[in-house]
């Protein structure tokens, strides 16, 4: 089967639902509003983390549209009815994979440029340069992407929206904003922490802003590849 | 043609048989009605046809070829698994674009299969909105979306009023005389005889019985004339004599077996025994079923014994 038919059959299963779409906005509109609200009450020790601050609640709106569009497939029969149509599992996956992307990652860059030009108004004088913040925006876009992308592999693991979202979300708000904050060492590598170097002006961590993004891509890597594996073996 | 071929089929979940060597053909141009009690292998027989579950032994073929092999398989086999399958937020036509969206069939096709089930008028209504008949028939717009050859349906007439029922019986029919393969499970015994030609009969995971309809009823259930007279006595008294095999009812109606209507209605218009109602039984495919099963029962039993 071609992959192009699969693709669009995917796209037309997320503009359809209303709630996959809410959660698209809820990425821009969490990622703004937060980082405004931040940057008004900034100081001066990290201007482009004062600008992105916003994506910490940014991505929770990304993992659930990611988690949100595989669970679908996973309740009352309507793998076997997508299977039906499309036995070839792998490619099923990775369309559905792909039309996760692409609008998470549009709307990521959206989202990077608007919060960018918002926090620069906010801030004023002690704004970001441009270089950086070009840098933090096209960052935030990748990292949102990668969080989305994440879930989604988790989600095709673990089969249920709930139990997705029941891992991840403490998770973020827990482990990641207790740990990270003792930072240094492991904590670092953990997916959400990684990718948000890409966000800060100074780091002093093992990862730079790229490195960064890198380790997140490979957390996300990892989970796509188990999903796919998942899809491929067990029964629908 | 296409038909669809099993062969020694077989699928254990933890050790337990739900599908055990399972071999039959459903043949094109009538309608292969599927029976068996809830529980007996006819969902996960159909799943494993689809390549949904992985078979333990055995394969299935549509056409001679694994369904998993086929492309744009929608064209080919069309099938209701479970109508719960739409996702109730997504609207009826946008449930059926992206299925068709995937096989390359044209939006032109999901106007024609929503008119055709009746469902045109709400077709950009959300799925949730809709009762159980509207979403069997959904499952069913949604089986009929290729055009396809091979049409599979898991108990459509689940949830259908009087007048589904009566529209699924004749769409069977219909797609059956266009020459298609239509294997259509259920456990109603009435419903399947409306609608089936042939009988594939499963029980606990095996095949008891794979027959024309008619003929399984006839080799199980003897048809009888059932008659209700004003002079009882008379009429034992002469259904004793030419030595009938018949009963009598609490509500006074005669039951004789192994005879036929128009012998008896001579006889008793010559004897001039009065006659209240004089009609043919017909066997019904439940009494069949059922006689099945209790031999089935007893054979089963008597095996445990020894």
């Amino acid at each position: 089967m071609p992959f192009a038919p699969v693709l669009h059959a995917e796209w037309i299963k997320i503009r359809s639902l209303r709630s996959l779409l809410g959660a698209l906005a809820a990425v821009l509109v969490a990622t703004a509003a937060f980082s405004a609200l931040a940057a008004a009450d900034a100081d001066d020790s990290d201007p482009l983390f004062s600008v992105f601050f916003g994506v910490s609640f940014g991505q929770i709106a990304a993992i659930a549209f990611g988690t949100t569009a595989v669970a679908s497939e996973f309740r009352d029969g309507a793998l076997r009815l997508t299977l039906a149509a499309v036995p070839d599992r792998g490619r099923w996956f990775a369309a559905k994979v792909t039309a996760i992307a692409l609008p998470v990652l549009a709307v990521g860059l959206l989202t990077g440029f608007v919060t960018l030009l918002v926090g620069r108004a906010v801030l004023g004088t002690s704004a970001p340069g441009w270089g950086e913040g070009v840098r933090g925006a096209v960052g935030c876009g990748l990292h949102l992407t990668l969080m989305a992308l994440f879930a989604a592999g988790l989600a095709a693991v673990l089969r249920s929206g709930v139990a997705t979202l029941s891992v991840l979300i403490p998770f973020l708000l827990i482990v990641s904003f207790v740990v990270g904050d003792l930072s240094g060492g492991a904590a670092d590598f953990l997916p959400d922490r990684a990718g948000q170097v890409a966000l800060h002006s100074s780091w002093d961590g093992a990862l730079g802003p790229w490195s960064g993004l890198a380790v997140t891509a490979l957390w996300t890597a990892a989970a796509l590849a188990a999903g796919g594996w998942t899809v491929r073996r067990r029964d629908a | 043609m296409t038909s669809i071929d099993v062969r020694d089929l077989t699928k254990e979940y933890g050790g337990r048989r739900a599908v055990d060597r399972l071999t039959f053909r459903v043949s094109p141009g009538r309608v292969t009605g599927f029976l068996g009690p809830n529980g007996a292998g006819k969902s996960t027989t159909f799943r494993l046809v689809l390549g949904l579950d992985r078979p333990t032994a055995g394969t299935a073929t549509v056409g001679g070829q694994a369904y998993a092999g086929l492309r744009a398989p929608l064209r080919r086999v069309g099938a209701l698994l479970d109508a719960r399958a739409a996702h109730g937020s997504r609207t009826a036509r946008d449930h059926l674009l992206a299925l068709a969206a995937s096989n390359r069939i044209p939006a032109r096709r999901v106007d024609s299969v929503l008119e055709e089930t009746g469902l045109a008028t709400v077709a950009r209504r959300r799925v949730r909105t809709f009762s159980l008949g509207m979403r069997q028939r959904l499952g069913i717009a949604a089986a009929l979306l290729g055009d396809p050859e091979v049409v599979l349906l898991d108990e459509p007439a689940n949830g259908l009023d009087p007048e589904g029922i009566v529209w699924i019986r004749t769409l069977l029919r219909r797609l059956a005389a266009e020459g298609r393969t239509v294997l259509v499970s259920s456990h109603l015994m009435g419903e399947t005889a409306a609608f089936a030609d042939h009988l594939l009969i499963l029980g606990r995971g095996r095949l008891l019985a794979d027959t024309p309809v008619q003929d399984f009823i006839r080799a199980r259930v003897q048809p009888h004339v059932r008659i209700r007279t004003t002079d009882p006595a008379a009429l034992g008294d002469l259904l004793a004599r030419h030595g009938h095999d018949a009963s009598r009812g609490e509500d006074g109606t005669w039951t004789v077996r192994h005879a036929r209507v128009d012998d008896l209605g001579r006889l008793m218009s010559e004897e001039g025994v009065p006659v209240l109602e004089l009609a043919a039984q017909e066997a019904t495919l439940e009494e069949a079923y059922l006689d099945l099963t209790t031999a089935e029962a007893e054979f089963t039993a008597q095996h445990q014994e020894a």
